[in-house]
């Protein structure tokens, strides 16, 4: 345990440098986007979701705008200028194994996602949704009780999930589809078994945004 | 009238969907290729049913682990030829393969696994009919979990097929250093890897001589490698490839962490406590004992002792002479031939 928290405790504070860390010398912008409605501070997205080889799905999802800070370093070959942003998250995703029956799903979750984005709109995120539920969905079931079975109703089970996402994408301001991007998602279910059950999926997909393309068609 | 004149195409179509779908069942009995869940005790378990039901007949394999999977038993003849004679269950053992629940710790016992096994036979006979016959095979772990549950009631099966079974977990600790010495001595006299063999003895000298865990898994991990030298000096049959997909219907990180947990779970009370030998007296049904002469996972010892003490009035004992912990891959066709032979003389 003692191990754990000397390991966790470095890691927590390097990613408060990364996401708050202020030095004199580096300027700090935090956008203004009081003014700005709902579906310009939002963005939806779409993924594949799974790990190829057993469980292939879709993710749905929308990504709200919270924060976004502009920071400014100054650096040998110039300034270099990095935008932060916090956004809250939300997922719908399902997901299934195609060559049998035993592992289908639906899950949602929410959190919050810090992502960086570079001058050239390259991105690097990380995103914790401590808030899911998992739902799984059995093919025919039938339970049994002492000498009694019964078929079951839309059988499955529901799992607490928490997940977390780190990833890399690509921004594509002013455009449709206004990125792309990677992730490899860690997902908890409990109670699974007599325990937790963790899974590895990658997501690949596109975020897009219906407000900044009607403005971009105008433009 | 009109619209039936207009629309002769869409009711042929349907005719023809009502004919097809209204035969499926009849003709899937003959080739099953199902998946249903049985859920007890706050655990979802897989069973995959394959092969010909057409006679209700049903070969209920238990997988060895703890923690295996079901379908790693859909191989070789087992599939090719046993799924032709019967159907064949392979099921998912609660906190194994594809096995889905909540339950804590307590929820998963020797006990309560061997309950799950009688509860799959009377969701069998709830789907295909109370005239429904069945056969248990356990290998390994499943040699443990077979006579677990038909000790609690063995009246639904006609007969009971025990391969490389670990139906006395808890003296197969002396008997893998006693064994490791017999087996290490014949290969070095064979001179067949004597380096190996000699390293063996090495690795025997310094197991504790009583139980514990720690040794135990050394053991164990020990008796695989060695099957695999003993395959290598030509003793054991190699395993044919398998040009199967089962694999993919497992997701293998789930598969390795339900393994993991449930033997963690399982292992400390199965090798310290746990043993059938003198119980098997009052197993009745016809039982047919099958085993590798070089088990080193199993050692054969305990075929002997197994095919003794059954009290099944009609038992046989058949060793493969070029096998060692899994004869239905190294002599598939001899081990097709004995479960072929006996499911038919006691169906």
């Amino acid at each position: 345990m003692k191990l754990k928290l000397r390991l966790l405790i470095p890691l927590l504070l390097f990613f408060l440098k990364i996401g708050f860390a202020q030095n004199s010398e580096n300027p700090i912008k935090l956008n203004d986007f009081s003014s700005m409605s709902f579906l310009d501070r939002t963005e939806f997205k779409v993924s594949y979701f799974g790990n190829i080889f057993w469980n292939n799905g879709i993710n749905l999802g929308a990504e709200y705008l919270l924060k976004e800070i502009v920071k400014v370093k100054n650096r040998k070959r110039g300034k270099r200028t990095n935008l932060h942003q916090f956004i809250l998250d939300g997922n719908l995703g399902f997901t299934t194994n195609f060559s049998s029956k035993t592992d289908t799903g639906i899950f949602t979750n929410y959190g919050v996602t810090w992502r960086r984005t570079n001058k050239k709109g390259k991105q690097f995120s990380i995103g914790l949704n401590p808030l899911g539920y998992y739902r799984s969905f059995l093919p025919e079931t039938y339970e049994v009780n002492g000498d009694n079975v019964d078929k079951v109703f839309l059988p499955g089970r529901g799992y607490y999930a928490t997940s977390i996402s780190v990833g890399i994408g690509k921004q594509r301001p002013g455009k449709k589809i206004t990125g792309r991007f990677f992730n490899i998602n860690f997902m908890l279910r409990t109670p699974y078994n007599a325990g937790i059950l963790p899974a590895f999926n990658f997501q690949y997909g596109y975020r897009f945004n219906f407000k900044k393309k009607k403005v971009y068609e105008k433009d | 009238m009109k619209k039936i004149n207009n629309y002769p195409k869409a009711i042929l179509l349907l005719v023809v969907l009502f004919t097809t779908f209204s035969c499926s069942k009849d003709e899937n009995l003959n080739d099953l290729e199902e998946t249903i869940f049985v859920r007890h005790k706050d655990a979802d378990m897989p069973a995959y049913i394959h092969g010909n039901a057409s006679d209700k007949t049903f070969l209920i394999i238990l997988h060895g682990g703890p923690g295996g999977f079901g379908l790693s038993y859909r191989n070789s003849t087992i599939k090719s030829r046993i799924e032709k004679e019967c159907a064949v269950v392979y099921f998912d053992q609660r906190g194994s393969g594809m096995a889905q629940g909540s339950y804590s710790e307590s929820g998963i016992t020797i006990d309560i696994m061997a309950e799950d096994v009688l509860a799959l036979v009377k969701v069998l006979k709830q789907k295909y009919g109370d005239d429904s016959k069945f056969f248990l095979m356990g290998h390994s772990w499943g040699g443990t979990l077979g006579p677990a549950a038909l000790l609690k009631d063995q009246s639904d099966f006609l007969g009971w097929i025990d391969v490389d079974g670990a139906h006395n977990t808890k003296a197969m600790y002396l008997e893998y250093i006693a064994n490791f010495r017999r087996v290490a001595a014949e290969q070095i006299a064979m001179e067949n890897n004597i380096n190996y063999w000699e390293s063996v003895i090495d690795f025997v000298d310094s197991i504790a001589p009583e139980y514990n865990i720690d040794d135990m898994y050394r053991l164990n991990s020990k008796a695989f490698e060695a099957e695999v030298k003993l395959e290598d000096s030509g003793v054991i049959n190699g395993i044919a490839e398998s040009n199967d997909k089962n694999i993919f219907k497992y997701n293998l990180l789930t598969l390795l962490w339900n393994t993991f947990n449930t033997q963690s779970i399982l292992d400390g009370d199965l090798f310290q406590n746990i043993s059938y030998s003198d119980r098997l007296s009052e197993i009745t049904i016809p039982s047919l004992v099958l085993w590798g002469k070089h088990d080193m996972v199993v050692p054969i010892r305990f075929a002997q002792e197994a095919f003794d003490n059954l009290g099944s009035k009609e038992k046989e004992l058949v060793i493969f002479e070029n096998s060692g912990h899994s004869p239905m891959g190294t002599e598939p066709d001899l081990f097709a031939d004995e479960v072929i032979q006996f499911i038919n003389e006691n169906r």
